[in-house]
């Protein structure tokens, strides 16, 4: 549950390679006169960017350069000064850099844009977080959701959604969660009024999250098939929907779209978020048990999982041999790591497809066989095994999982000779399925092809070129999205 | 002392009193008045307001639902159950923090398991199954339901059966009678897939019925399609209904067609 929690803040390192010689706060500088140019254009994406280049510069982030910052663009003295300042260590020394003397001549506005003072939130916060300091951050984030909801602004959206993210985070991380659930409820809602969608995206998954820490399962449940739908605005944002879909499906029994979820959710995830994928694919194990498949053994041998799946893997091989013995010395050897995960509760249930191979095992390899030898190999403890066995039996014959029919008289299974797979639909039917899943591939793939605007107009008159940028600016809104996939 | 607590406290020792001489109807007329009465807390859920004897309000209103439901299972009303149960919800959830865990909260939450099982509302049953701590599974009453459920889903189902000499409470007794009918539908059905044939002697063992002419009258309603012939069962004309194989053509065209379509498209 908590690994997942990292999976958005790794930027590329295409972006750092500017970040060599100049100071932190000379970039800090640049990215917050990109906010100002993407606020006075509307552009989103010119605020997106600001966001990713702030990611890089997290590692580097000082108290110094923060107050540098702060003390540049917000006047000193003032509410929000005052405000943000208090939240941030005392600095020991005066080791201000020796470019905020001279560039602190020009007095900020006495009223900075609203997505700079935003900004300055989300950057105090981030720091507090890196910090450790989650009380303080705790504070601030606070602080920070009061003020996001007076403000209304499209441009804002971006770093909205961000201080969502770290308000949920610290609360999380000091074991809150509980009581910022309603204040997250009303700000989906304020969200959903402003048709902020990335905001709502960001806030449902949240609140997801939230409901799921505590195994409040009906509840998530219930708000994510009333919550608004709509076209995916971010990637991680996506990713994480599909998860905890995944994981509600699971619980409520879906398997079949609970597999599809978890599968898609690792698929989608990016390379860097490993403890994300690592959960995806535990869950996904699970759940393709539960379905009556066996996972390839190439699922546990995934770069950098072999470790984390051991305990699935031994799960697996238990399950694929049938063994009851072999299972509940598993289940029971790594039962801290289930519990740890919370897939305790679907082991369990998985108890019943261990017998189900057991017996399926049984039915191809004897014609016929006594139904005390059944319960014999497959190990049922009861005070009356024969019973069981038949009435196990009958149930699998019911559900179609064994081809065979009892004898009552005599107390014996007889399994009916194994069809010839190809004189039936079922080749057909498979074959059908694969096509089906390339074909859809292929349209996605076709479907989520973006490509730069204008790319091919090399020279025109002043005239086109002021039409041109305001189709740009119109466009900017749809390539936000894209941008968004990148990091 | 508030005085609307020492009425809601008065008519609830009433109700007490009625609900120990089984004087149903009373507790109905009494409880609906209890719960009228409640309303006036502000303490309550979904309130929650922290006045002076919230905690004293918290627990009566708790214990008072704990019996209603427990009368809705002595008075064999599943839907009543169900509204006390939710009602009763939040005190064991929300509340947990302020209140000493009531004695009766397990047996509570094990017959509500038990009622999904009945109703065959497995997700539901599973997802209730998920808020339960590992000590909370550990308990009889919880254990007892989840045991269950698994011998179902196996088809262990002489497990289930026997299970109703180890139920926790005489409460649960109720469900597990409601739960021993539905066992007999499931053998009925598996039955009948599984096996050719079966004695009549046989099948009344299996489907738990003390006398021949039960079983006669049980097949006629329920499965008229089983044919009795001799001192047997015979399901075989059950199998024989099913369809032979054809080639499904309408169907292949169609997803020829739809596949000639797609390539169309690509290339």
């Amino acid at each position: 549950m908590t690994q997942d929690v990292e999976m958005a803040e790794q930027a590329p390192p295409s972006n750092s390679v500017t970040s060599a010689s100049p100071s932190v706060f000379h970039h800090l500088k640049e990215i917050a006169s990109l906010i100002e140019t993407g606020a006075y254009a509307r552009e989103v994406r010119r605020i997106s960017r600001a966001v990713r280049l702030t990611m890089v510069l997290r590692k580097k982030l000082k108290v110094s350069s923060l107050f540098a910052f702060l003390n540049f663009f917000l006047l000193p003295g003032s509410d929000l000064h005052s405000r943000l300042s208090s939240f941030l260590p005392k600095e020991d020394e005066h080791d201000m850099e020796v470019d905020t003397a001279s560039s602190g001549t020009p007095t900020p506005v006495k009223h900075p844009l609203p997505e700079i003072e935003i900004y300055c939130y989300l950057l105090v916060l981030i720091f507090l977080i890196d910090q450790k300091k989650y009380n303080e951050a705790k504070a601030c984030s606070s602080a920070s959701i009061a003020r996001l909801k007076t403000v209304n602004r499209r441009t804002v959206d971006v770093l909205a959604s961000r201080l969502y993210y770290y308000y949920s985070l610290c609360y999380e991380l000091t074991g809150d969660l509980a009581e910022i659930r309603g204040n997250l409820l009303a700000l989906h809602r304020i969200a959903t009024l402003r048709r902020d969608e990335l905001g709502q995206e960001t806030l449902l998954n949240l609140l997801l999250r939230n409901y799921l820490h505590y195994n409040l399962y009906d509840q998530a449940e219930k708000l994510r098939s009333k919550a608004p739908h709509f076209e995916a605005h971010s990637n991680q944002q996506f990713c994480r929907y599909l998860f905890y879909l995944g994981k509600i499906r699971t619980i409520q029994l879906e398997y079949t779209d609970a597999k599809e979820s978890l599968l898609q959710a690792a698929r989608k995830a990016p390379q860097a978020a490993l403890g994300f994928r690592v959960q995806c694919n535990k869950w996904a194990i699970i759940v393709r048990l539960l379905l009556g498949e066996i996972p390839e053994r190439t699922v546990f041998m995934q770069k950098g999982m072999e470790k984390a799946l051991r305990p699935y893997f031994e799960l697996t091989n238990a399950v694929r041999i049938g063994d009851l013995e072999l299972f509940r010395n598993v289940a029971d050897k790594f039962s801290s790591t289930f519990s740890s995960d919370r897939t305790n509760n679907l082991i369990v249930r998985l108890r019943h497809n261990v017998i189900r191979t057991g017996l399926r095992n049984i039915s191809i390899s004897y014609s016929r066989i006594s139904l005390t030898d059944v319960a014999k190999k497959l190990r049922l403890d009861s005070p009356n095994p024969v019973a069981d066995a038949e009435s196990i039996v009958s149930k699998a014959i019911r559900d179609g999982a064994i081809d065979a029919t009892l004898d009552h008289a005599n107390g014996w299974m007889v399994s009916k000779e194994t069809g010839d797979i190809y004189s039936t639909n079922e080749p057909q039917i498979a074959f059908n399925s694969r096509i089906a899943f390339c074909l859809n591939m292929h349209n996605e793939a076709v479907r989520a092809l973006r490509f730069p605007p204008n790319s091919h107009k090399e020279k025109e008159s002043a005239e086109k070129r002021r039409e041109r940028q305001q189709q740009e600016q119109e466009l900017a809104q749809h390539i936000a999205e894209e941008d968004d996939d990148d990091f | 002392m508030d005085p609307k607590f020492t009425e809601v406290s008065q008519t609830f020792e009433r109700f007490k009193a009625a609900f120990v001489r089984e004087d149903f109807d009373t507790c109905t007329r009494l409880l609906s008045q209890l719960k009228v009465l409640l309303t006036a807390f502000t303490s309550l859920p979904p309130l929650f307001q922290e006045t002076s004897n919230a905690i004293d309000e918290l627990t009566i209103a708790r214990d008072i639902y704990e019996h209603a439901v427990v009368l809705s299972v002595k008075m064999e009303d599943q839907d009543a159950f169900e509204r006390d149960f939710f009602q009763l919800k939040p005190y064991y959830t929300d509340a947990r923090g302020r209140l000493e865990s009531s004695p009766k909260e397990y047996s509570v939450l094990g017959l509500n398991l038990l009622r999904l099982l009945v109703q065959n509302r497995i997700a539901e049953f599973h997802t209730e199954l998920e808020l339960l701590s590992q000590s909370a599974l550990d308990n009889p009453c919880i254990k007892h339901a989840v045991e269950l459920e698994q011998s179902f889903m196996e088809g262990a189902y002489h497990r289930v059966l026997s299970a109703r000499q180890t139920a926790p409470d005489v409460t649960y007794d109720y469900f597990m009678d409601l739960l021993a009918k539905t066992v007999r539908d499931e053998i009925a059905g598996c039955s009948e897939k599984a096996y050719d044939r079966l004695s009549t002697s046989d099948a009344r063992q299996m489907l738990l019925f003390s006398s021949d002419k039960e079983l006669l009258q049980y097949v006629e309603q329920e499965h008229p399609e089983w044919e009795i012939k001799g001192g047997f069962i015979i399901f075989q004309k059950v199998k024989d209904s099913v369809p032979c194989k054809e080639i499904p053509s309408l169907q292949l065209i169609t997803q020829t067609l739809s596949y000639a379509r797609e390539l169309e498209r690509i290339v």
